[in-house]
C-alpha cells in the first residue's frame, strides 16, 4: 500500500515472540491510520473487561500515512490502550521523531502484548528486533534513560521511555520522548510499565513508496510554502502554546486554585513573553516542522533543563496550584517529565489535595507533614516524587482525582475536576458552554485537544446554548483529531491558518486514494462512534451521567476574576447533552443508534 | 504620525478588508481596539513595535501595533 510502512509488528512480551503481518488494506481504507488503527485494534483484540494493567491489555503505537514524509509536522504518533486512569479508551498523541523512524522501519503499528517476566527494552533497528535486559535502566528517570540509550546507540535512534511513575503504574503515568515530548494522557505509561517495558529504541532506514512521487513533492512543497508565508509564523513560533496564557487570564479561562476561578492575580508572571524572556533558551520542533512551538528552557535557580512549559502545564501546575513563578512551574514540569507523570493530571490531583487541605479535610498527618497550601512550590515538588513512587499520600493521588476523591469522600468529590475519571485540562469552563460540552463529551475524558471551542464561545456568546454551538463541537471532534489519524500536526492549520484543502492533494499523491474532507470527517465520525462503543462495552451502566462535568462548573460561580459570579445552569448542561446526542444520532442515554452504526459501517463491532 | 493597528489572520475581518487602522495616541491598546470595532477579548497577543505589550499599554505617536487572534490552542 502506498504511503504506509506496510507491516504491523507484534511483540508478545510474555514469551518473547516477535511477529509481523501485513497492514490490512480494509483497515487502512476504513480507519486510515494513527488513532484510527489504535481504536480498531483495541476493540478487535483486547477482550472486554480486560484489566488495564493485566496481560490481556495491549499498547498499540501507530503512525499514519503522513508520518515521516514531506508534510509539515509529520511527526505525530498515536498510543492507544485501555486506560488505567479511566477504565475506558485512551489515545495519546506524541510529537517528536519517533513515528518517522517507525515508518522507515516499515511499521504502521507496533503492538505490545502480554507481560514480560523481567524489565526489558525493545530494540528495533530496521528488521533486527530484540528484547533486551533493562535491569540497569529500571528505576531511572525517563530523560536520563533516553540519554543513556542515545549515548549507547547513537543520535539517529529514537527513544520513548517511561520513568518511575510508569514502572509503579501511576494511573496517569506518561511516556517521554525527544527530551520533552510525551504520550501524556490516560496512563499509557502505566500500561508500558505493567508490561515491564522500560523503553523502545528505534531506527529505520527503508524508504516509503508513494503513489505519485512528483505530485507528492509538489503538494508537500505547497504546504511548506504556505506555512513559511503565514503571517503569524514568527509570532507563533516565538511563543508556541504560551501565546494563550494572557488571553485565558483575561477572559477567565485560566484555571486558578483548582478551577475555583478563571483569572489568577499573579497570572502576569506566567505569560508567554515573560517566560520567553526569563527562561527560554531556544525553540524546538518535531519532525518536519516549519513552525517550532516547543520551547527549551533552563531554570537557573534549580539548574534544570526542560522542554516547556507548554500552556497546559502553566495552567495546571502554575495558576491551578497557585504558583506564581515561571521558574517554579518549569522545574515542576521537569520533575514530572523525569519521574514520568502527566503534568495535566498531576496538576489536577494536587490541586484537589490542596483544596482538601485548605478546607481542613486533610491535615499534616494526612500529607506526610507537607503544608499543602496553594502556592507552596516546595510541596508540589515533593508531591510529584511521592506520586511517582506511590509513597505516603502519593499512593492516594496516584489513583487519579476521581478515585482519590471517592476514597476520601467528605464531599471532596465536588471539587474533583474531571470527566470520566480524567482530570480536566487547563481551560476553566464556568461560562463557556461549547468548551464545557467539548470536555463533557471528549472520547478520552476531559481533554482539550479534540475540540478547542472556547474562542467560538466568545465569538457567538459564551453563555449561549444553541444547536450551532453543538454542531461546532461535533465538527471539531471529527476534524482536529484527523491529524492524529494522518500522523501529522494540526497546529499548522490551527495556528498558522493554512488552507486545509492543501492537505488533500498531498494525501492523494501519497496513498493513491482520492479523499475529500467530507470523506475524512466521516472516518473521524466512525472513530468517534467506535470509541463510544468501547466505553459502553467496558463500563457497565455507561450512560449520560458519564458525560456530566464537575459540579463546580454549574454550582459554584467564581468569587473573583473575569468570570466572577458566572455559571452554567445545570438545566443548560442537560440541554447541551440532549442536542449533542440528537445531532450525533445517539439515544437520550448517549448510545449510538443502530441506524447511526449502520451509516458508519460499525454494525460488526456490536456484540 | 498616529499609531496604527494591524490585525492578522481572522482579526482582519473586523476591518472589512482594510489592512490597518489609524487610531489616536494617548489611549490604551484596549481602548483603541474598541474604537475600531475589535473586541479586546478575541486578541491573544499585542505587539507594539514588535515587542509584546499588555492591552493596557498607552499608545504613543508612531507606534505600530500588531494583533494576533486566539485561534486553536494547544
Amino acid at each position: 500500500m502506498y504511503g504506509y510502512g506496510g507491516q504491523i509488528l507484534r511483540i508478545n512480551l510474555s514469551n518473547g515472540q516477535v511477529t509481523k503481518e501485513p497492514t490490512p488494506p480494509d483497515v487502512a481504507r476504513e480507519f486510515v491510520g494513527g488513532r484510527g488503527f489504535g481504536i480498531y485494534f483495541l476493540t478487535k483484540e483486547v477482550p472486554p473487561k480486560a484489566d488495564p494493567l493485566g496481560e490481556q491489555n495491549k499498547l498499540i503505537i501507530s503512525s499514519g500515512p503522513f508520518s515521516g514524509l514531506l508534510i509539515p509536522g509529520a511527526g505525530k504518533c498515536d498510543w492507544t490502550t485501555k486506560a488505567p486512569l479511566t477504565g475506558g479508551y485512551a489515545s495519546a498523541s506524541m510529537g517528536g521523531h519517533f513515528t518517522a523512524e517507525m515508518k522507515y522501519a516499515g511499521l504502521d503499528s507496533i503492538i505490545l502484548e502480554g507481560i514480560s517476566p523481567k524489565p526489558v527494552y525493545l530494540l528495533i533497528d530496521d528488521n533486527k528486533i530484540e528484547l533486551r535486559d533493562a535491569s540497569h535502566l529500571w528505576g531511572k528517570g525517563s530523560i536520563a534513560v533516553e540519554k543513556m540509550l542515545k549515548d549507547q546507540y547513537g543520535e539517529e535512534f529514537q527513544v520513548a521511555a517511561i520513568g518511575p511513575g510508569g514502572e509503579n503504574c501511576v494511573s496517569f503515568a506518561h511516556i517521554n520522548h525527544d527530551y520533552g515530548r510525551q504520550a501524556g494522557r490516560g496512563g499509557v505509561g502505566a500500561v508500558m510499565g505493567a508490561k515491564k517495558v522500560k523503553a523502545i529504541v528505534l531506527r529505520g532506514t527503508q524508504s516509503i513508496s508513494v503513489a505519485d512521487p512528483e505530485g507528492y513533492r509538489k503538494a508537500g512543497m505547497e504546504l511548506f510554502k504556505a506555512c513559511k508565508e503565514a503571517e503569524m509564523l514568527k509570532e507563533w513560533s516565538s511563543y508556541g502554546t504560551t501565546i494563550v496564557v494572557s488571553w485565558c487570564d483575561e477572559v477567565g479561562a485560566l484555571p486558578t486554585r483548582n478551577f475555583q476561578a478563571g483569572s489568577f492575580e499573579d497570572g502576569k508572571n506566567l505569560y508567554g513573553p515573560v517566560m520567553r524572556q526569563k527562561i527560554v533558551i531556544t525553540d524546538k520542533g518535531c519532525f518536519g516542522c516549519p513552525s517550532p512551538c516547543g520551547k527549551y528552557s533552563r531554570v537557573q535557580r534549580y539548574d534544570t533543563y526542560v522542554e516547556g512549559p507548554e500552556y497546559e502545564t502553566i495552567g495546571m501546575i502554575g495558576s491551578n496550584l497557585g504558583l506564581s513563578s515561571i521558574e517554579d512551574v518549569a522545574h515542576a514540569n521537569y520533575l514530572c517529565d523525569e519521574w514520568g507523570i502527566d503534568t495535566i493530571s498531576a496538576g489536577g490531583v494536587i490541586a484537589w489535595a490542596m483544596e482538601c487541605y485548605e478546607k481542613g479535610i486533610f491535615t499534616k498527618a494526612d500529607t506526610d507533614g507537607l503544608e499543602l497550601k496553594f502556592g507552596n512550590a516546595e510541596a508540589v515538588f515533593k508531591l510529584i516524587e511521592k506520586i511517582a513512587k506511590k509513597e505516603g499520600i502519593g499512593a492516594l493521588l496516584a489513583e487519579g482525582v476521581k478515585r482519590a476523591a471517592q476514597k476520601v469522600g467528605k464531599g471532596s468529590e465536588k471539587w474533583a475536576i474531571h470527566v470520566k475519571g480524567m482530570e480536566q485540562s487547563a481551560y476553566a469552563t464556568h461560562n463557556a458552554t461549547a468548551m464545557l460540552l467539548a470536555y463533557m463529551t471528549c472520547d478520552v475524558g476531559a481533554h482539550h485537544n479534540r475540540a478547542w471551542a472556547i474562542t467560538y464561545d466568545l465569538q457567538v456568546g459564551r453563555e449561549r446554548v444553541a444547536p450551532e454551538k453543538v454542531a461546532r463541537v461535533i465538527w471539531l471532534q471529527h476534524f482536529r483529531p484527523m491529524f492524529d489519524v494522518l500522523g501529522g500536526c494540526r497546529l499548522q492549520w490551527v495556528e498558522l491558518g493554512i488552507d486545509r484543502n492543501l492537505y488533500l492533494p498531498a494525501l492523494e499523491a501519497i496513498t493513491g486514494v482520492h479523499r475529500t474532507w467530507e470523506d475524512l470527517e466521516l472516518v473521524g465520525e466512525r472513530i468517534w462512534n467506535l470509541a463510544r462503543l468501547y466505553w459502553m462495552r467496558e463500563i457497565d451502566g455507561f450512560d449520560r451521567s458519564w458525560d456530566l462535568p464537575a459540579p463546580r462548573f454549574y454550582e459554584e460561580p467564581p468569587a473573583s476574576g473575569a468570570t466572577k459570579g458566572q455559571i452554567t445552569r445545570f438545566e443548560d448542561v442537560q440541554k447541551l447533552l440532549d442536542m449533542y446526542y440528537e445531532q450525533r444520532g445517539w439515544t437520550p442515554q448517549g448510545h449510538p443508534t443502530p441506524q447511526t452504526l449502520e451509516r458508519l459501517g460499525l454494525q460488526s463491532f456490536v456484540n | 504620525m498616529s499609531p496604527t493597528i494591524r490585525p492578522f489572520g481572522i482579526l482582519r475581518d473586523y476591518l472589512q478588508g482594510e489592512k490597518e487602522a489609524h487610531v489616536s495616541a494617548g489611549q490604551t491598546v484596549r481602548q483603541a481596539l474598541v474604537s475600531v470595532g475589535i473586541p479586546p477579548e478575541v486578541v491573544a497577543l499585542v505587539l507594539v513595535n514588535d515587542q509584546p505589550q499588555e492591552k493596557d499599554y498607552l499608545l504613543e505617536e508612531g507606534d505600530q501595533v500588531k494583533i494576533l487572534a486566539v485561534v486553536g490552542g494547544g
